[in-house]
């Protein structure tokens, strides 16, 4: 059926799969130090994650064989399902700590936030794609892409995921600062949303959301309640010093001090355990495979594939950058985990997606479109 | 395919130019995340290596619960080692703040089971208030077993909560000798201040008071301790250091028990008492304050409540009377007179004063305790029936600086040295004392009052006592011991106190002992003062007195015995026996109760029947 072109072996990007081996091997190393000595009744979760490494696999492969511009022919209907599994997921979703995110699919519990941010990093690259950037947006051109962000923006906000809805925010900003705007539009949109602040603050977050960032501001005020989890972040990072405590030997996470450790906290015990060294060398290896999907944005030929690039970058760089100044308390706690490295199907099975992407791009570099 | 050919179709033509224009912002982009990677990794240095340090203590606090194992305290045991005080487990009840999510829940709870009005646990943790959030808060001291039954089963409802087994004080002889041993206390916030460097922490027991107190560095031994890592609930994972305590030292008094409960039965429910002392060492085989102290009333602190009633009680319970009660010295003072007359060389054993009843001098008239008058009189009657005209002669020819002098080589108006807080001096007085003092001079009617221990004349039980066993001993002034040895755990001694001969006393052995057969004659004889001592098979030697308390002349012409008890003398006795060779020295005061020869002198023969009972046993078995 497909047409195989040799080139696109030829061209395929060996690279990004070895970080991708790399990384994901860091990651199952991290994750079965996070539930070292517990020996759990079901699958081990680092089982489980290698079951969703597998499955993001299959999906990279099923991405890369088709030709991405097909997504400029498909973002409509693909945002229309994802924008259907976010309403459900309000209306029939599984409630877990607090918040309506997860669809029950029998074998997995869907968190449909998670391809909503793919699917908006699609929508906004082929809206742009159309659209002459030369000069640059007015506010007038923009209102589509503001409302097509928007839309799902205030489903997740309202399950409530403030963190996935404030990743929308930073992919539609990131997206639309890079194909341009006029000045006068720029400065109305920021002035519009200085002046949504107080009013977000007031009426939007909630008091627990509220007090994370109160807290954030002054840790001191209440150790024990709201800046406990910074706190012992702060402390797990802190006290790997140079070269770490060593591999499960971390105690901080053994005697779980460490709160949401496999999740949102995992960078916080490999920290521990490697120190300076390990984690300067954890970061170098990972922000590689962003500066690489950079490399795929340029590598295009059209500038769908440009902006996908962009796109997909954003996507897990603002994660895992928002992550990682979390847990070194640079930021506030919101519920982000660091892509590839946290577990989660949901999110780990839609940022192997986004790479799939940026390697589909790369492959066909050398593709002029007919 | 054709879905694809129609979707490329889609694209507009590509625009060389501007797809050029979008890879250059690739650049910016670039930039920016190696700006945010920068960041990131500033920060972790800043973590890691900077306050690394601070990291690794927060670290190390959190898991690491250092637990301290209290010592067993030394015992305390008597002259033949019999065990007077020891140890038993105390199961006390502590809370760890940093340990329990929600405090008042489970004070609450606490309060509910052990029957407590809440505020009173709410005090112990406010009293803590200032030591760190880790360290244990007692509670409560002592719990029964079923609370502590109850307490360990409902262990996962009550976070924090610990039941500790403490080695605790074990009174063997319940308040016996309760002022010499002293009492232990929880360590209070001014004694850490002190002892900043030292192991010890809040709620640890401390000396408070005597013995206790004074040799608490022997006594406390070397606590123990268990490095515990805990998870974040605070249950043990795994001990990572361990170091038993070290038991503190025996500690051997002097005191023989047998003497010390002689003494204290005797005294019960009077006020005053008991000194017993080894004359040829100066140790003391009894030690006695009546009333004593009720030593389960400090455990634990003293109620205001309490204690305002022991300062208004009547007989004083909270002064120790060995060393801190203050007498005037009675005619127990007399053996000074004579020695000092014999010294002196103002009198011989055959100078003659004639006794009428009193004696006309200075204007007034001073009177003899026997109004009769004891008639023409030398000093060993003088002394075996206390006629004081007799030594109102002696004592207006020394003078009170040479009598004084006298009076201080057999240790009046001095500490004795007794290891023992808050001993008073008594005073010996001297003309240079009164000029210095009162900024007056000396009268010579008031050497009168001094020569038969009255007047400004004031002096301990215990120098009392030294005093007699300084007079049968050759006339050495000994260091009064209360501790015979210290002991290590396993039985070994680590010290053996020697006795410590402080100085002699002026005046021959000739003198010391013509002054010793009227002491004799006093027990012995038909008209001696104090024949309610003498003992059929061990000769004793002895000196009643009597301490004025008033010398208003309207109750001088009342008896004693219908004076109300503020306003009786004290009644002194002091002996010494086997008068051939003095072993024992004892002397005896009773608040307010008249007589010496009366009161105060039976009391002394119960000692004396109990300290040679127990020789003739030793002496038949032998």
């Amino acid at each position: 059926m497909l047409r195989f072109d040799r080139r696109l072996i030829q061209h395929f990007d060996w690279i990004i799969l070895l970080w991708l081996a790399l990384i994901a091997t860091m990651c199952l190393m991290n994750l079965y130090s996070a539930i070292y000595p517990d020996k759990p009744a079901g699958t081990p979760i680092y089982i489980k994650q290698l079951y969703y490494f597998i499955m993001g696999m299959g999906l990279v492969l099923a991405i890369i064989s088709v030709d991405y511009r097909i997504f400029m022919s498909w973002n409509y209907p693909m945002y229309g399902a994802i924008c259907l599994l976010l309403l459900s997921a309000l209306i029939f979703g599984k409630t877990m700590s607090g918040a309506q995110r997860w669809i029950n699919l029998g074998f997995f519990n869907l968190q449909p936030s998670e391809p909503a941010k793919l699917m908006l990093v699609i929508t906004l690259a082929s809206y742009y794609s159309r659209k002459d950037t030369g000069k640059g947006f007015t506010l007038k051109e923009l209102g589509i892409p503001i409302a097509l962000t928007l839309f799902p923006f205030l489903l997740i906000l309202k399950q409530p995921d403030l963190g996935t809805a404030l990743m929308l925010g930073f992919i539609f900003v990131s997206m639309t600062l890079f194909v341009k705007l006029k000045w006068q539009t720029l400065n109305i949109l920021l002035g519009v949303c200085a002046s949504l602040i107080p009013i977000a603050w007031k009426f939007i977050l909630k008091p627990y959301q509220r007090q994370r960032i109160e807290t954030f501001l002054n840790p001191e005020a209440d150790p024990l309640k709201s800046g406990y989890h910074i706190m012992q972040s702060k402390i797990a990072v802190g006290s790997g010093l140079t070269f770490g405590k060593g591999y499960l030997a971390g105690t901080q996470g053994h005697l779980d001090f460490l709160p949401e450790r496999h999740t949102d906290f995992a960078f916080s015990i490999w920290a521990e355990e490697f120190g300076f060294v390990g984690s300067a060398l954890f970061l170098s290896i990972y922000f590689f495979l962003i500066l690489w999907g950079l490399n795929s944005a340029v590598s295009s030929r059209d500038k769908f594939g440009t902006l996908l690039c962009i796109g997909v970058v954003s996507l897990i760089f603002w994660q895992a950058f928002i992550n990682l100044a979390m847990v070194m308390g640079m930021l506030p706690v919101v519920g982000m985990p660091l892509p590839l490295f946290s577990y989660g199907g949901s999110s780990l099975i839609t940022t192997m997606a986004g790479i799939g992407i940026l390697i589909s791009v790369r492959m066909r570099r050398y593709q002029v479109p007919s | 395919m054709p879905r694809i050919r129609r979707a490329v179709e889609k694209i507009h033509k590509i625009d060389e130019e501007e797809l050029i224009i979008l890879k250059k912002r690739v650049d910016i982009a670039t930039a920016i995340i190696i700006v945010f990677i920068a960041l990131l990794i500033a920060r972790l240095w800043f973590l890691q290596i900077k306050k690394g340090e601070e990291y690794v203590k927060l670290s190390e606090n959190n898991r690491i619960r250092i637990q301290q194992i209290q010592a067993p305290r030394g015992n305390i045991l008597d002259r033949f080692g019999r065990v007077i005080i020891t140890n038993r487990p105390y199961f006390n009840l502590v809370w760890t703040k940093e340990d329990a999510p929600n405090p008042d829940e489970v004070i609450k709870r606490l309060a509910q089971i052990l029957n407590e009005d809440i505020s009173n646990l709410l005090n112990c943790i406010r009293e803590a208030s200032g030591q760190p959030r880790y360290m244990p808060i007692l509670l409560k001291e002592d719990i029964d077993w079923k609370t502590l039954v109850f307490i360990e089963n409902h262990h996962f409802d009550l976070p924090g909560v610990r039941v500790e087994a403490v080695p605790s004080r074990d009174y063997l002889y319940g308040n016996m000798a309760s002022h010499l041993i002293g009492y232990l206390g929880q360590i209070s916030k001014e004694e850490l201040e002190v002892l900043k460097n030292s192991k010890y922490q809040g709620g640890d027991p401390i000396g408070k008071m005597g013995i206790e107190k004074l040799f608490e560095k022997e006594l406390r031994g070397e606590k123990g301790h268990r490095y515990l890592e805990v998870d974040v609930l605070g249950f043990e994972q795994k001990i990572l250091q361990h170091q038993d305590p070290l038991p503190g030292n025996d500690l051997q008094l002097t005191i023989d028990i047998d003497l010390q409960l002689t003494a204290e039965k005797a005294m019960e429910g009077l006020g005053g008492a008991v000194v017993a002392m080894e004359v040829n060492t100066g140790k003391l085989l009894a030690l006695a304050s009546a009333p004593p102290l009720k030593l389960d009333e400090f455990i634990g602190g003293i109620s205001t409540k309490v204690w305002q009633e022991h300062l208004n009680d009547p007989l004083h319970p909270l002064i120790d009377k060995t060393t801190q009660g203050q007498y005037p010295p009675g005619s127990t003072y007399k053996i000074i007179t004579a020695l000092a007359g014999l010294g002196e060389k103002i009198i011989t054993p055959q100078t003659v004063f004639y006794c009428n009843g009193g004696l006309n001098i200075y204007n007034r008239r001073y009177g003899c305790w026997k109004t009769g008058g004891h008639g023409a009189i030398s000093l060993q009657r003088a002394l075996a029936e206390s006629c004081d005209v007799y030594f109102y002669q002696v004592g207006q020819r020394v003078g009170v600086d040479r009598l004084a002098a006298y009076a201080e080589s057999l240790g009046l108006g001095q500490k004795t040295g007794i290891e023992l807080e808050h001993e008073k001096p008594g005073l010996t007085p001297t003309s240079a004392w009164k000029k210095k003092k009162k900024n007056e001079a000396w009268q010579d009617g008031e050497t009168l009052s001094v020569a038969i221990g009255q007047g400004f004349n004031l002096a301990t039980p215990l120098q009392i006592c030294r005093m007699t066993a300084a007079l049968v001993n050759g006339g050495k002034l000994y260091k009064p011991q209360i501790i015979e040895t210290i002991k290590a755990p396993e039985g070994s001694t680590l010290d053996k106190v020697q006795p410590d001969l402080l100085g002699t006393v002026y005046g021959s052995a000739q003198d010391r002992n013509l002054i010793i057969k009227g002491l004799i004659d006093a027990v012995n004889t038909k008209h001696g003062t104090a024949t309610s001592a003498k003992m059929p098979t061990i000769t004793v030697g002895g000196k009643t007195g009597t301490a004025q308390v008033v010398r208003m002349a309207k109750f001088k012409s009342i008896p004693q015995s219908l004076l109300p008890r503020q306003y009786k003398d004290h009644a002194w006795f002091t002996c010494f026996a086997p008068a051939e060779k003095p072993e024992i020295a004892i002397t005896v005061l009773v608040e307010h109760s008249g007589h010496g020869g009366s009161v105060a002198a039976p009391i002394a023969k119960q000692l004396l029947e109990e300290y040679f009972k127990e020789k003739t046993v030793e002496e038949t078995n032998q």
